[in-house]
């Protein structure tokens, strides 16, 4: 269910992508570092997931670019720190007392954008994520499905140059799962945002992403910089390629090698 | 509103009526004489003759109470929200709201007499004192529990603290508001009758606390209970209200049928 | 937890206790006697007869419960709890409306101790002028509430509760409260107003008041026992009268917060209405049948009995 597209919208011209450098960043949390001197590049417009198992420190790297907690040690530099960023929770944590809409709408109005500017804007969204029909409806009516579009939406709102997400559809069926993935995807080619996306599935990694970041609970670095060989846009189809499964594969050892270190 | 379906208020009915019917049977039979505990038969005829009389001085009771239970709810609201701001303003003054839920009202009854003089102000500031903190702790427990997810957002958005209090921390503190007041309506009838014992002015008749402290004096037991039952039933309508109004302030909160 | 299983032993036997009635001691049962109040001057008499083992020579065991405020006496001598207890002649004929077969067997006061308080400065010169305005603290549902009520209208005044809080009237001047005549002028004297006193009895209303009443059940079982009990009370009372010193003292120790000056200007003040009041002069604590009647029938016209029985309601031993 791609988006619809009108001739006047504006949201199809891509967002311009942040670009991030991440140097000698430390984070420790009462004892061993999470985090130990890590550095990552990102590009504008890249696609990158941050993969591995809990407790490897994926979580607290995305909070540190988003700004949520310091680094201990170390810089992170966007090149341009006032653009918009957006953050997806793995719970899509809306706001119960307020309809779709409302929700959508929150971050123009945190923002200060005019009453009518947000109404247009929000619409426009809302339509992008098939949820026009549930302007007016309130989360605890909606699915978990919906209600995590809904939280895309209310993260595109502001046309961010970078794009946050922490686990976002972990407590999704596999079905809705696939399915915002796909979505996902879609957004992004409109957009050219900078995304950075956290999880714990292989096969989600490599299905979004541009480059696979791997990390371990043992290693406070990058355990492996993967960049994924496939075809854009990759299609329902894709996932069970040859090409898919042997890079799965591949991301599947590297994580069992640093797993028994952990 | 639907009306509540046979298996919602049957249950509550025949235990009532079986309680009812037992004590009166049980009574009877061992002769327990009717001043030291009168049998249900006696209480409703004491209902029924002075009916008039103890629904008047319950609606007297029912408009300090609900007075009181308002300048709670408002005055509560307003204190739990100050007491979120900052946690040394909760070091500083939360002390002295847990004042309010330990002090003895019969104990300070008097001293409202003096402040507030006789009549309905010193019944309803005794509905207040005693109704107040049940809902200062709730609010409070719900403001600072807002969803840490959604607090990281207003940060993400770099709103200010005010904005994430109006925005966020208030809306959110809805539903422990509405734990906190339910809890606060009952005591607040029973505030109004113990500030009654002391402060009530008889102009009108005087409000239930006053009937059931003239029943006592009396010697009339059956009376007494009348009295007793009017105030338990004010303060079990009292708590009714306040969960319908609960439930309709609640209902987009609820989750619905899945759509999807 | 450990100590559940005592503590729900000590509960039922209570719970037992309390369900039986007489103690049967033996040949010399403990009787009580209970209070309705605090150990004040107006039970003097009893605790100058035990002291003085006058129930002791009269064979009798005797234990005297102090009281408070909110004690149903009532409710103890009548389920047993308590022999002999201490109330009003008119809470006596209202309990034996009630069905409960109480009998008196002494009345120490035998004129009213309550009155209506009132600051002298007003210049009020009857009871009746006292509910021209003002404020007025009175007990609901007494008899004398309904009575003054009826005679005088509450239209003018604010009627408020009565409690034992002497601020209001010290604060306002034009604040009047019931009172009992040995206790809430003496402490509003000392506390530097200027009180001025109208008996209840002014306006015809005079019930027999520190009455012991007993249980009929008893007063047939042992009519030996209350006629010495009685006696007792008398040497009692006729020490206390005569000088009342040591057992103010002694009281005092139980009730440390009345000061000794209180307590003998308490014991002064109350003598003329224990000793007079009555034509021909009775015996300390005897009682009439004229006025037991003419209480009766007060009461019935205020509408709190129905039958006028003044010869069951009491005896003189």
């Amino acid at each position: 269910m791609a988006g619809s597209r009108h001739p006047q919208d504006t949201e199809t011209k891509p967002d311009r992508g942040a670009r991030l450098s991440l140097q000698g960043v430390s984070r420790c949390f009462n004892g061993p570092a999470v985090l130990d001197g890590l550095d990552l590049e990102i590009a504008s417009g890249e696609f990158l997931a941050l993969l591995g198992p809990s407790g490897c420190g994926k979580s607290t790297l995305l909070r540190l670019i988003a700004g949520l907690d310091q680094p201990d040690a170390g810089t992170i530099e966007r090149d341009d720190p006032e653009a918009a960023l957006a953050y997806v929770f793995q719970d899509a944590s809306l706001m119960p007392w307020r309809s779709v809409l409302g929700n959508v709408a929150l971050p123009l109005e945190l923002g200060g954008t005019s009453r009518g500017e947000r109404d247009a804007r929000v619409a426009a969204l809302l339509d992008t994520v098939g949820l026009t029909d549930a302007a007016h409806r309130f989360p605890g009516e909606l699915s978990g499905g919906m209600r995590m579009r809904v939280s895309l939406a209310r993260a595109l709102v502001t046309q961010p140059a970078l794009l946050l997400l922490d686990e976002p559809f972990a407590a999704l069926d596999e079905f809705t799962r696939q399915y915002l993935d796909e979505h996902l995807q879609q957004l992004w080619l409109e957009r050219g945002m900078t995304v950075v996306f956290v999880t714990h599935s292989i096969s989600e990694a490599v299905f979004l992403a541009d480059r696979v970041i791997v990390m371990s609970p043992a290693d406070g670095r990058l355990v492996r910089d993967f960049r994924v060989d496939l075809p854009r846009p990759r299609l329902a189809a894709t996932r069970t390629g040859i090409d898919f499964t042997r890079q799965v594969q591949m991301l599947a050892d590297t994580l069992r090698e640093h797993s028994l270190h952990a | 509103m639907k009306a509540p379906t046979p298996e919602v208020w049957l249950p509550p009915v025949i235990s009532l009526v079986a309680i009812t019917a037992f004590l009166e049977g049980w009574l009877a039979l061992t002769a327990v004489p009717g001043y030291l505990m009168p049998r249900p038969s006696a209480v409703m005829g004491a209902l029924i003759a002075s009916g008039q009389e103890l629904l008047r001085a319950t609606l007297q009771t029912a408009l300090t109470a609900s007075a009181g239970l308002l300048a709670s709810a408002v005055l509560g609201g307003l204190a739990a929200v100050l007491l979120c701001i900052h946690p040394w303003i909760r070091r500083a003054f939360y002390p002295y709201a847990v004042f309010f839920q330990t002090v003895p009202i019969v104990a300070i009854a008097p001293m409202l007499v003096i402040w507030f003089g006789f009549g309905p102000k010193a019944v309803m500031a005794s509905a207040f004192i005693v109704s107040v903190f049940p809902i200062i702790a709730n609010t409070l427990s719900g403001l600072l529990s807002a969803d840490p997810a959604l607090r990281d957002l207003f940060r993400i958005y770099r709103a200010g603290r005010l904005t994430t209090l109006l925005k966020l921390q208030i809306p959110g503190a809805l539903p422990q508001f509405l734990t906190g007041l339910r809890i606060a309506s009952g005591l607040a009838v029973i505030g109004a009758i113990v500030g009654e014992f002391v402060a009530d002015t008889w102009e009108n008749g005087g409000g239930i606390g006053t009937a059931v402290m003239i029943a006592i004096k009396e010697q009339r037991t059956d009376k007494v209970f009348a009295a007793v039952l009017m105030a338990a039933l004010l303060g079990l309508l009292f708590f009714a209200l306040v969960n319908v109004l609960s439930r309709t302030a609640m209902r987009r909160w609820r989750l619905g049928e899945l759509s999807e | 937890m450990r100590r559940l299983p005592a503590l729900l032993t000590i509960v039922l036997l209570a719970l037992l206790s309390a369900c039986s009635s007489e103690p049967d001691g033996g040949s010399n049962p403990r009787l009580t006697l209970q209070l309705n109040w605090v150990p004040e001057p107006e039970f003097g008499g009893y605790y100058a007869a035990r002291e003085m083992g006058a129930f002791r020579d009269a064979g009798l065991d005797v234990e005297i419960r102090p009281g408070g405020p909110g004690v149903p006496v009532m409710q103890l001598v009548a389920s047993g709890q308590a022999t002999f207890g201490i109330t009003s002649g008119d809470s006596l004929l209202v309990a034996r409306e009630r069905g409960i077969d109480v009998v008196a067997v002494f009345a120490l006061y035998q004129s009213f101790p309550q009155g209506i308080m009132a600051h002298a400065e007003r210049g009020l010169n009857t009871i009746a002028d006292v509910f021209q305005g003002g404020t007025l603290a009175i007990e609901a549902g007494t008899p004398w509430h309904r009575l003054l009520e009826k005679r005088f209208g509450f239209s003018k005044i604010r009627a408020v509760p009565y409690s034992n809080n002497l601020g209001p009237f010290l604060h306002d001047p034009n604040f009047a409260q019931q009172c009992f005549i040995t206790a809430e002028p003496i402490a509003a004297r000392h506390a530097g107003a200027h009180p001025r006193v109208f008996p209840i009895s002014d306006i015809g209303y005079n019930p027999y008041s520190g009455v012991i009443v007993t249980r009929r059940e008893f007063l047939d079982q042992h009519p030996d026992k209350i006629a010495a009990l009685i006696r007792a009370v008398r040497q009692g009372w006729q020490a206390y009268l005569a000088d009342p010193a040591a057992t103010n003292q002694f009281m005092h120790g139980l009730n440390p917060t009345m000061d000794l000056a209180t307590f003998s200007d308490a014991a002064e003040i109350q003598k003329p209405l224990i000793l007079g009041g009555n034509t021909p002069p009775q015996p300390i604590g005897g009682m009439e049948f004229a006025r037991w009647r003419t209480l009766a029938e007060q009461l019935r016209d205020l509408g709190l009995i129905s039958r006028v029985e003044p010869e069951k309601a009491f005896v003189n031993p």
